[in-house]
């Protein structure tokens, strides 16, 4: 490509800085309704004794060696007894609670209303009133296979691939305001999309409580072959030896 | 306007701290920046609440009244105005009142911790420690890991001279913290006052591992002492261990004298010790 494309001033005004604009008001405005729409996350008591407890019975297990022997024993006794132990207790299953939950669900909508909705709506609405334009250039040469990539709604076989149409370039606008947003609304703001998208890809399985029951069950296990070792066994000789050597 | 701005930052700065400071806040709040908190913004009402603590800390009902009822203006169903009130309650000790408007917090958030807690103090406040004991082991039931709360039941057991629960409680405190030496020397505390000859040797271990982590731990040292001199006199001991606890005792009175000798205070203070 020697002769190369002028593109529109015209362009630049009313398509480019355009885009980049609402990409990024739709941003706000995204984090503000969710704000509003947010419900405070209850934390369940249950859920919370269960984290304390691991966090316990992790630290019985870490620091097991400062306490003596009984003290350790007995405490190991009540977490892991076989009936009734903290770590052997009998739960009823998470999931039944999920689906009975009503707030679980209205939770889900008002996702899907700050995330998806919008998303469609922008995106849709972009795609329809700026498409066809080649908005800009990236400074460097790319290969044929970002093509696909950068010139969504182009479909021109001679185009050099360094040009960026105007729905790649909202995608583009999606993807990078992050920092910007960091820097507007501060950190954890809910105005990113391309986060929220990625806990949508992963987020299926993740959306549900980790299971209580898998975390007890290994926490049970590396407290049943803790070898208690008490480190003030031999302290006093140590203590007094220690002395000896300094002052003699 | 500068000194209300350093004011304002001296608060901020206790704040983060978790420093009390209760006299200084009040003395800042008095001299005259009540009179400018609106232009503050969003920081009003932190300092605010901190204003309140302190206020009730140093018993001044009626400022910690205005700043409660500018914040409940503000906000008037936040659970944590609502704690704010209860201390009030408690401070004029109109426990009942107090007791009322926690469970109302507990029955709203059921792990609001804060307002268990408190409800815990108000029993103590009371002279109930039987009752604060029960409420307290409760509120241990669900949290754990809370080493405040663990440290303070070892103080009400102590007080109720329930000594081999006060140890299990500190042995949760040593969990939580294994470098603390004043936990080490604490729980040797508490086996030395149980007696018997294996709590002895336990104290006695732990008031040396105190020593270890800080060797200039004077009341482990004297601790210390009073162990392993129990220890070469009791009839239980055998000749082996009595013979080394000796050694103990004659090292731990050394480095007391040299404590002192350092210190460069009487000696002959320490003649009593010797008999």
């Amino acid at each position: 490509m020697s002769a190369d494309l002028i593109v529109d001033t015209q362009i630049r005004v009313w398509v480019f800085l355009p885009i980049v604009v609402i990409t990024f008001l739709v941003g706000i405005i995204r984090h503000y309704v969710s704000i509003l729409l947010s419900s405070q996350k209850k934390v369940e008591t249950q859920q919370f004794q269960d984290s304390q407890l691991i966090l316990r019975s992790r630290l019985l297990r870490e620091n097991a060696k400062y306490i003596p022997k009984a003290a350790f024993l007995s405490r190991r006794q009540v977490f892991n007894r076989e009936e009734d132990g903290y770590l052997t207790q009998q739960r009823p299953a998470v999931t039944s609670s999920m689906m009975t939950d009503p707030s679980m669900m209205t939770d889900m909508v008002k996702g899907n209303l700050t995330n998806v909705l919008p998303m469609i709506v922008v995106g849709g609405w972009i795609n329809w009133m700026f498409s066809g334009f080649i908005t800009t250039k990236v400074p460097f040469p790319l290969t044929l296979r970002f093509k696909s990539m950068l010139q969504r709604g182009i479909e021109l076989n001679h185009l050099d691939a360094s040009w960026v149409s105007s729905a790649s370039w909202y995608f583009l606008n999606v993807f990078g305001l992050r920092s910007i947003y960091a820097l507007v609304l501060g950190e954890n703001n809910a105005a990113d999309q391309s986060r929220q998208m990625q806990d949508q890809m992963s987020g299926a399985a993740m959306a549900m409580p980790p299971d209580p029951k898998v975390a007890f069950k290994a926490e049970w296990e590396a407290l049943e072959i803790v070898d208690h070792q008490w480190a003030l066994a031999d302290i006093e000789s140590k203590l007094i030896g220690e002395e000896k050597v300094k002052t003699e | 306007m500068g000194a209300q701005k350093s004011d304002v930052e001296q608060l901020r700065y206790w704040r983060e701290n978790n420093d009390r400071k209760s006299r200084e806040v009040l003395d800042i709040w008095l001299n005259g920046l009540w009179l400018k908190v609106n232009s503050l913004g969003n920081e009003k009402f932190l300092v605010l609440e901190q204003v309140c603590l302190a206020a009730l800390d140093c018993h001044i009902p009626n400022v910690a009244e205005t700043c409660i009822e500018s914040l409940s203006q503000s906000f008037p169903s936040s659970l944590r105005v609502r704690k704010l009130h209860a201390m009030y309650f408690e401070a004029k000790e109109d426990f009942g009142t107090a007791t009322d408007i926690l469970n109302s917090i507990i029955k709203a958030d059921e792990t609001n911790s804060a307002a268990r807690k408190r409800k815990v103090a108000v029993l103590k406040a009371q002279g109930r420690t039987v009752d604060a004991i029960k409420e307290l082991t409760d509120y241990l039931k669900i949290f754990m890991a809370d080493v405040e709360a663990w440290q303070e039941l070892a103080e009400l057991y102590i007080s109720e001279q329930d000594f081999s629960k006060a140890a299990f409680c500190v042995e949760e405190l040593i969990l939580h913290n294994p470098h603390n030496h004043l936990l080490h020397q604490r729980y040797a505390d508490i086996k030395y006052t149980i007696g018997g000859l294996e709590n002895l040797e336990t104290a006695r271990s732990y008031y040396s591992q105190a020593l270890k982590i800080n060797p200039k731990n004077m009341r482990a040292l004297y601790g210390l002492y009073l162990t392993s001199s129990a220890l070469s006199t009791s009839a239980k001991c055998s000749s082996q261990r009595k013979k080394e606890a000796a050694k103990l005792v004659e090292w731990s009175l050394k480095e007391i004298k040299k404590r002192y000798s350092e210190a460069n205070l009487m000696v002959t203070a320490l003649a009593a010790l010797e008999i």
